[in-house]
């Protein structure tokens, strides 16, 4: 190096890092495999299952090469072993492209496989530094997570990208790793995520549908949420806009199912908990603003007596969703999904010192008092209903 | 680099100490007419463009014309040869050659008749397009005035086109361009310092400048590095600014180049300096900063939301032109989780058929678009049709077509050239261009990672650079608030009330306060400002 001036010096430092150092971690976009979609599956033998949903770039029309058309768009690729890191490496053996992770959507557990315990997976996930904390977690209902994966879907190109937008959708619960995980670590909460099944469309072609949660108990599938007690979970969890709720004010009549509509424009929902002598207890306040969507009853709503008829009853309908609600997560699922020991901890940090170890134990006892209140803001229509007589 | 070198010194030792000095010999005229004329003849030997003319005088009298074919206005010549003629005749007796020479220095219109006694100054005039005249073989009288060299008239400039602005460009002669600047201060406090450089050429050169607005130290400097110029001669403003720079192995201008009058004027009014150069429509102005380089003399021209708008287009493609094909190498080959997964598979679709890796690929395409590019300028404009049908044809489509070179790296390099055609300032478009290439090869090797130290240091150097002591990222930094609205916007003519801080501002003021244009204004409050009534 002596009698080479300061410039030469550091160009010969600059080379020797980039050739020496071996940080060459460059990957062709031709030598990847987009993995957009991973399921794991329990089999019967104590083995597991992974499916991997890959992307064939070739698949993809718009591009100027011919020959695309007809071709599949994405490849599945399954392989069975003990654990995850074997798996992978089982899967690369059949592959002649780097399975690259970066850009997988979705992540999905066999219903069988996450009623078993899902903590090895997550593991794996956490040390994986490919796997992007924003894919989303789904458990699959009622069928393995690889026939989920191997179900066409029409819509997008890659079924994988559907799901992914569907779960970003209002529409369903989407549930990614940081979430889950968070809620998982978190004391005086459970994880929960979307569920994904499979049904028939009008052509009785199999397609999927997310339609419900599913709720974890600590790291293992407790249950399903679906229906109301679903719309009544969302309403907690702040998801309940656009929802629509539908109470019956009057009895059924000879043309109108004697019900009320509302769309739902926004919720405020809060949980108090209180001590008292050793045992907690807790409110839950929600209070939803909305606007009447339909009117199929004999109700004539911008009348004042009407107008707070039909707010009761529409408080009545949410009322029995939550405790509903309540009554699934404590009895059956016994499960913290709503995160009434994260409130608890909050409000009273020496009491939960206390209860924390006993939590889970404790949750399905703790009375909860359910205040629900339901504002009609809009009634909807500048007029009366249609098919209300006029006053004469 | 050690043989290079080795030979670098071997070149260099047989080379001469000294340059040849090139003066013309300062003999004296004898007073043999014969010899003198001798003398003449083998000075002026196979310049078979010069001329020598004898011309009978009335009253006996012989007169031999030295002059240059092509460069001296014949006519002129009889006209003040008659004149001259005439002047003697009234005085009865041949008058000798000086008091000749005094009486059609008074007579002539055109001025600057002289005698001279050495056959150096002599010929030196005669080279300059000016006319000798040898009188009975005495000492010889030059003629000043009758030299019209060949020149082109004002026309629109080729380099530098605008919609709304000014049609006149410089041309190649330096009196013609003094008058175009002169024309638009016709005030003594624009100041014009002529100087020669060039031992052979006798180039002239020209400091232009207000006085009391530029920076006094700049305006010496200039002269400095101008003087201190040795060279055998020069050919363009090129030659100038490469000994005048500050830093020569930047790859940024430091100096600027027009073509137009007018933006020459508003670099003055701005406290900058101009110098002139005989032989080239070229001035140069200095000092130059990173944004002149961004600016067209039209964003002043046009109002100024236009002009602020214009200025952030070229922003954004000064970034384009500068990154966009390294970043596109960097996150296709390194990044590809950053790609949203949508696009991804479009490129990875179009990619697929593709032998070459991305880097190779972005610079088969960038040499080749600098290889058409290249072509364009320089075939003759009835070839240069071909050249954009095949690199249309060729790379446009075949390349695309046969699997070589993906759609999308097409259109990356396509976007990169547009946005570097949007810089206005051709030698600072094209040390963009320069510094692409560098950036491909960090993005690379080192991904982002690299692109982000090529971007450090291309910041390091520009804010370290400097153009005749003024700092070259100057108003940003060093920064100053005021300057910035002539950077990030347009500010509109009234609101630019001072010079910029770093030139110009002895005399900061350059529009008097309260000149925004509003109802009821006028009349009122006159041109002195101060709020409304």
């Amino acid at each position: 190096m002596k009698g080479l001036g300061t410039l030469k010096r550091c160009a010969v430092l600059a080379i020797s890092c980039t050739l020496l150092a071996g940080c060459w971690d460059r990957k062709e976009m031709d030598d990847i495999a987009l993995v957009m979609a991973s399921a794991i599956d329990q089999l019967g033998d104590g083995q597991i299952e992974l499916s991997l949903q890959i992307a064939l770039p070739t698949g993809i029309p718009g591009t100027l090469q011919t020959g695309g058309k007809g071709q599949k768009p994405v490849l599945v690729v399954a392989v069975k072993g003990k654990n995850a890191h074997e798996l992978i490496g089982q899967a690369q053996q059949q592959l002649s492209r780097k399975l690259f992770f970066g850009h997988r959507g979705v992540i999905i557990f066999g219903e069988e496989y996450a009623r078993r315990g899902i903590t090895e997976v997550l593991d794996t996930l956490l040390r994986f530094p490919d796997s992007r904390y924003n894919s989303f977690f789904l458990t699959a209902r009622g069928a393995s997570a690889k026939e989920i994966l191997t179900t066409p879907y029409h819509l997008e190109l890659i079924p994988a990208i559907g799901m992914k937008i569907m779960q970003n959708s209002q529409y369903t619960v989407g549930v990614k790793i940081d979430r889950f995980l968070d809620h998982l670590a978190a004391d005086g909460t459970m994880p929960y995520s979307g569920a994904i099944r499979i049904v028939k469309d009008a052509q009785g072609e199999p397609t999927f549908q997310i339609d419900q949660v599913a709720v974890y108990r600590e790291n293992k599938l407790a249950g399903y949420l679906s229906g109301k007690s679903l719309q009544a979970f969302k309403m907690i969890k702040g998801m309940g806009k656009g929802m629509k709720l539908t109470a019956e004010v009057e009895p059924k009549g000879p043309e109108t199912q004697g019900t009320i509509t509302a769309d739902v424009l926004s919720v405020r929902s809060k949980i108090r908990a209180f001590y008292v002598k050793g045992t907690p207890s807790f409110d839950l306040t929600v209070n939803v603003d909305s606007r009447g969507l339909a009117n199929d009853s004999t109700l004539d709503i911008s009348k004042t007596p009407n107008l707070l008829r039909a707010e009761k009853a529409l408080t009545d309908e949410l009322n029995e969703r939550l405790t509903d609600l309540l009554t699934l997560t404590q009895r059956e699922f016994k499960s913290d999904v709503v995160g009434f020991g994260r409130e608890l901890h909050i409000e009273h940090p020496k009491a939960w010192k206390k209860l924390k170890k006993r939590w889970t134990d404790l949750y399905p006892e703790v009375p909860v008092r359910v205040r629900a209140r339901v504002h009609l803001e809009r009634i909807g229509r500048t007029q009366a209903p249609g098919h209300l007589e006029l006053p004469e | 680099m050690f043989v290079f070198r080795r030979w670098l010194r071997k070149r260099s030792g047989k080379l001469p100490a000294a340059m040849r000095d090139w003066t013309e010999p300062g003999t004296e005229f004898a007073q043999d007419p014969q010899a003198n004329l001798k003398l003449l003849e083998k000075t002026f030997e196979n310049c078979s463009d010069v001329v020598f003319q004898n011309v009978k005088l009335p009253g006996e009298r012989e007169a031999l014309l030295i002059y240059l074919d092509g460069m001296v206005d014949r006519q002129l010549l009889d006209q003040q040869m008659r004149l001259g003629a005439v002047a003697r005749d009234r005085g009865g007796a041949p008058a000798s050659p000086g008091k000749l020479a005094e009486e059609l220095d008074s007579r002539l219109g055109t001025g600057g008749t002289r005698t001279v006694n050495t056959l150096g100054e002599f010929a030196k005039g005669v080279m300059g397009g000016q006319v000798g005249v040898v009188l009975d073989g005495e000492p010889c009288i030059l003629i000043v005035g009758a030299g019209r060299p060949p020149s082109r008239s004002v026309e629109e400039p080729q380099a530098e086109t605008l919609i709304r602005g000014p049609r006149e460009g410089f041309i190649e002669q330096i009196q013609t361009n003094m008058a175009l600047l002169r024309k638009r201060f016709p005030t003594t406090r624009l100041k014009m310092e002529p100087f020669t450089v060039g031992e052979l050429s006798d180039t002239k050169v020209v400091v232009a400048y207000l006085e009391g607005i530029a920076t006094d130290s700049v305006v010496l400097e200039v002269r400095n590095r101008i003087a201190r110029i040795r060279i055998d001669g020069i050919v363009e403003s090129g030659y100038v600014e490469e000994f005048i720079e500050d830093l020569p192995f930047s790859p940024f201008p430091q100096v600027l180049n027009t073509e137009r009058p007018d933006v020459v004027a508003a670099h003055l009014l701005e406290g900058r300096v101009a110098i002139l150069i005989g032989g080239t429509p070229f001035a140069l102005l200095v000092p130059m900063t990173f944004w002149s380089g961004l600016q067209s003399a039209e964003d002043y021209y046009e109002r100024f939301p236009i002009g602020t708008f214009l200025r952030w287009i070229r922003f954004a493609h000064l970034l384009i032109a500068l990154f966009l094909p390294s970043v596109y190498v960097a996150i296709s080959t390194f990044h590809q989780e950053m790609i949203p997964t949508n696009l991804l598979m479009s490129i990875a679709g179009a990619r697929e058929a593709n032998p070459f890796p991305a880097l190779v690929e972005v610079l088969l395409m960038e040499i080749t678009f600098e290889a058409l590019r290249e072509a364009g300028v320089r075939l003759p404009k009835q070839v240069g049709a071909a050249v954009s049908i095949v690199g249309a044809l060729v790379i446009g489509q075949a390349a695309v077509q046969a699997g070589i070179i993906s759609a999308p790296m097409v259109i990356v390099v396509a976007v990169t050239g547009i946005a570097n055609f949007s810089i206005p300032r051709f030698n600072f478009a094209a040390s963009i261009r320069l510094l692409r290439f560098p950036m491909i090869l960090l993005a690379g090797t080192l991904g982002l990672f690299g692109i982000g130290i090529g971007l450090l240091g291309i910041l390091i150097h520009l804010c370290s650079l400097r153009s005749f002591g003024i700092p070259y990222f100057s108003p940003v930094a060093p920064l100053s608030f005021g300057g910035l609205k002539d950077v990030v916007i347009r500010s509109p003519h009234w609101a630019m009330k001072l010079r910029p801080r770093l030139t110009g501002y002895q005399d900061p003021v350059r529009v008097p306060e309260g000149q925004m244009p509003r109802p009821g204004a006028s009349g009122k409050q006159g041109n002195q400002g101060g709020g409304a009534p």
